[in-house]
Order: C-alpha cells, then structure tokens, then sequence
C-alpha cells in the first residue's frame, strides 16, 4: 500500500462479503458491505473499491440474495458518497450454457441499474475450473449493461425478479459448460457456431422478458 | 474531536500495532454477528423483495447503519489481533475527499471512469477477463485475447496462470514473479494483438 502510494498509483481495495457468513442475513451483510466500502478509502486510500457479495452455500454472486446485497449497497454507496466501486461475477454455470449467460445478465442489470461504475468478469463456473472462461460471457456483461442503462428502477426489478427464477432451481445441477478450447478455434480467436447459437438463445430470452438490446 | 492528521495506511500500521488485542473468533464470531444485528433492529432494515432499492429513507438508514458499524468495531488486523479504530471525523475526511474519477488505460485505448448514480443513462465500464479463474499457461494469451477483441469490452481483468515454464507458481518462491510479470506481459501482447495495445489492465 506505502508503494502504491507513494507511486501515485490506482488503487483498487477489495472486499467480497459473504452471504450466509459471520454477518449471517441479507440486511447484515450489506451492513458490512457498506462498512467496508468505505473503510476502502479510510484504510487504504483507494481509488475505486471492488466489491463481490458471494452465496456460502453456491459460491456464486448471481443468487437472488447476494444480488439483492449488492444491489442495496451500491445504491446507497452511490446516493450518499462519491465512491467509485465495482463488482465481480461468479456464476454457477460454465462457459457455452444459457444458464451461465443469463446468470451474468441478472447481475449486470443489477450493477447498471444500483450505479455501479465497473462491472469485473465473468468467472464463469464460479471461478474455479481451469479454461472456463471466454470473451462471450463478457460480451453479455457489457450489452445486457448498455441495454440497463437509463432503464426505470421498478422495471429492472421486476425483469431481475422473473430472470433469476429462471435459474435459481439449477444451482445445484448448474451446467459446467466448456473450456475454452472447446468454446473457441483457438488459431483466429473466435467463438464456436454452437456458442454463437447459445447466445443468441440467451438474449432472446431476455428480450421476451422485456429488455431492449 | 478534530484529528490530527488525515488517515492512511502508516497510521493504520502504528494502530495496528497498539490497538485493543482480541482473538480472531471474538472478531467473527461475537462483534461482528452481534453488532450487524444490532443496527438492522435499530435501522428497521428491511429490503423486502426489491434488487435496487427505491425507498430513500431506508437508503439512509442503510448509510447510517453501516457508517456506524465501521465507526463502532473499527478493523481486526489479523497480523496482530488487534483492532483498529477510526474517530467519526476521521472516517468523514476519507469520505469527502474520495477520487472522484480516473483514467485507465493510454492513448485512444483509454476509459475515464466516472462517479454514476441509481438508474443512470451511461453505461458503466466493463473490465472483462477470468476474474483470477485458473488458465492454463499455454491458453493464457488466446483466453485474454478473446476478450480484448470485444468491443463491449473497455479493460481487461486477468486471469491466475497455472504455471510458468511448466512449474506451479508457489507462493515464496522464484516462479510467483516470473508468473506475475509473464501474466503481464501476456495480458499487454493479447491487448496489442488485439488492436488496442493501450488497453488498461
């Protein structure tokens, strides 16, 4: 930290509270999360903090809880401060499903629409399977966020409401998806027909819920 | 009472060092489960269904809540087991001086990251990357690559590189640095190869 400093460089402090953790329920957690939030720039003097409410029982940031948490919280980080904060994407599912994409889509809706001002990711199949992250996934992030942007707050919430019932059954049994060697021809780093298909599935599934691309 | 000095991170060592000493499952275990439930009684927290809040008043008891959460437990440095406190005005100055944006990234790569508000219009930046998932080492380069080539993409978050020439990078030893730069110098050529070599990563 003294060399980051004392280097004038951005600094990013990190945090990502736990649903289900020591704090225990929804409202308790984001307690801590806004606690911590701004104990970024009391400690650490940071430029930006970066945020992650994650689901003990899933490992996942996309469930309806750690999505209400993070969406609680950057709103009120927002409306009360000028932090600049970010938040990072664990779904449960893996590259090449339509679960993982539409996991994505919930929370990036959530960030755009609570005045998040980076969304980071998507680490797919919860971060911790080797090659199972690509660019589409990221891809989604980012339309799904340009299609939020500017939306009225009561419609997100009810299109957040009707996406995450589409999947929240699934954790369990979450697709684990493909590598990306399998998602990619690797030589001219381009997605597979067959993921070009899946995301177009996707996104055709959020529109019938009510999203502009 | 006014303070002396604004906080930073060498007076957070010097607290760091003579603060109230506890034990890390006091920490987790009592001040903090009990504290957060305190204030959501005291608050009325309660979200009810909503993702992005609507009710400002309970917004504000939130803020309340959890500026008064850091303000009473302080931070448990788990190096020394002691707890660090900060004064109200202390925790104030930090707020009210915040960096209210930056640029990331150079030349026509570059992003200006800005403060946005609840419903705002502009979309927000999208660092992509594996968010420290674990790449192998000889797909590294083409799994970053594949996100610089998105144009949604504005900067790039890296991945964990599994090994380097071959070896785990274990904590401590020679290997961790030369992943760490290697991660780098990857990440940058991927960036480059891509079109945007001054992509922030």
């Amino acid at each position: 930290m003294a060399h980051y400093q004392g280097n004038s460089d951005i600094i990013m402090d990190e945090q990502m509270p736990i649903f289900g953790g020591y704090a225990g329920g929804i409202e308790e957690t984001t307690i801590v999360d806004i606690a911590t939030h701004i104990n970024a720039f009391v400690m650490s003097n940071a430029s930006w903090h970066l945020d992650g409410p994650v689901h003990i029982r899933w490992g996942s940031t996309n469930t309806r809880e750690t999505l209400q948490i993070a969406g609680w919280a950057c709103a009120t980080i927002s409306e009360f401060t000028d932090i600049i904060s970010g938040n990072q994407y664990y779904p449960c599912a893996g590259p090449c499903t339509e679960m993982c994409l539409l996991e994505a889509s919930a929370q990036s809706m959530t960030d755009t629409a609570s005045g998040r001002e980076i969304l980071s990711g998507v680490a797919a199949a919860k971060g911790v399977v080797q090659d199972k992250t690509t660019g589409m996934e990221a891809r989604m992030m980012g339309e799904v966020a340009r299609a939020t942007s500017g939306m009225d707050i009561a419609e997100v919430n009810g299109i957040i409401d009707n996406l995450v019932k589409l999947y929240e059954k699934d954790y369990a049994k979450a697709p684990e998806g493909k590598t990306f060697q399998e998602c990619y021809d690797v030589a001219t780093v381009t997605p597979t027909d067959e993921y070009v298909k899946v995301y177009d599935g996707a996104r055709r599934k959020l529109e019938e819920l009510g999203l502009v691309f | 009472m006014t303070f002396s000095r604004s906080m930073d991170c060498f007076e957070f060592y010097e607290r760091a060092k003579k603060g109230t000493k506890m034990s890390q499952d006091d920490w987790d275990l009592m001040t903090i489960p009990m504290k957060s439930m305190e204030l959501k009684q005291k608050y009325n927290l309660d979200f009810k269904n909503e993702f992005i809040p609507t009710d400002k008043d309970m917004m504000e008891n939130l803020f309340k809540a959890g500026f008064e959460m850091l303000l009473d437990c302080g931070i448990f440095c788990t190096d020394t087991s002691r707890v660090v406190k900060y004064t109200e005005d202390e925790i104030w100055d930090a707020l009210n001086n915040v960096q209210k944006g930056f640029t990331l990234g150079t030349g026509r790569d570059a992003v200006n990251v800005k403060k946005r508000s609840v419903g705002d219009k502009r979309k927000p930046i999208v660092q992509g990357g594996p968010t420290g998932s674990p790449i192998s080492e000889n797909m590294f380069m083409p799994v970053h690559m594949s996100y610089a080539l998105e144009k949604e993409v504005d900067t790039i978050v890296n991945g964990v590189m599994m090994t380097v020439r071959g070896k785990p990078p274990i904590p401590k030893s020679p290997y961790e640095i030369l992943a760490a730069k290697t991660e780098t110098r990857l990440i940058k050529n991927a960036a480059a190869m891509a079109g945007r070599p001054g992509m922030g990563i």
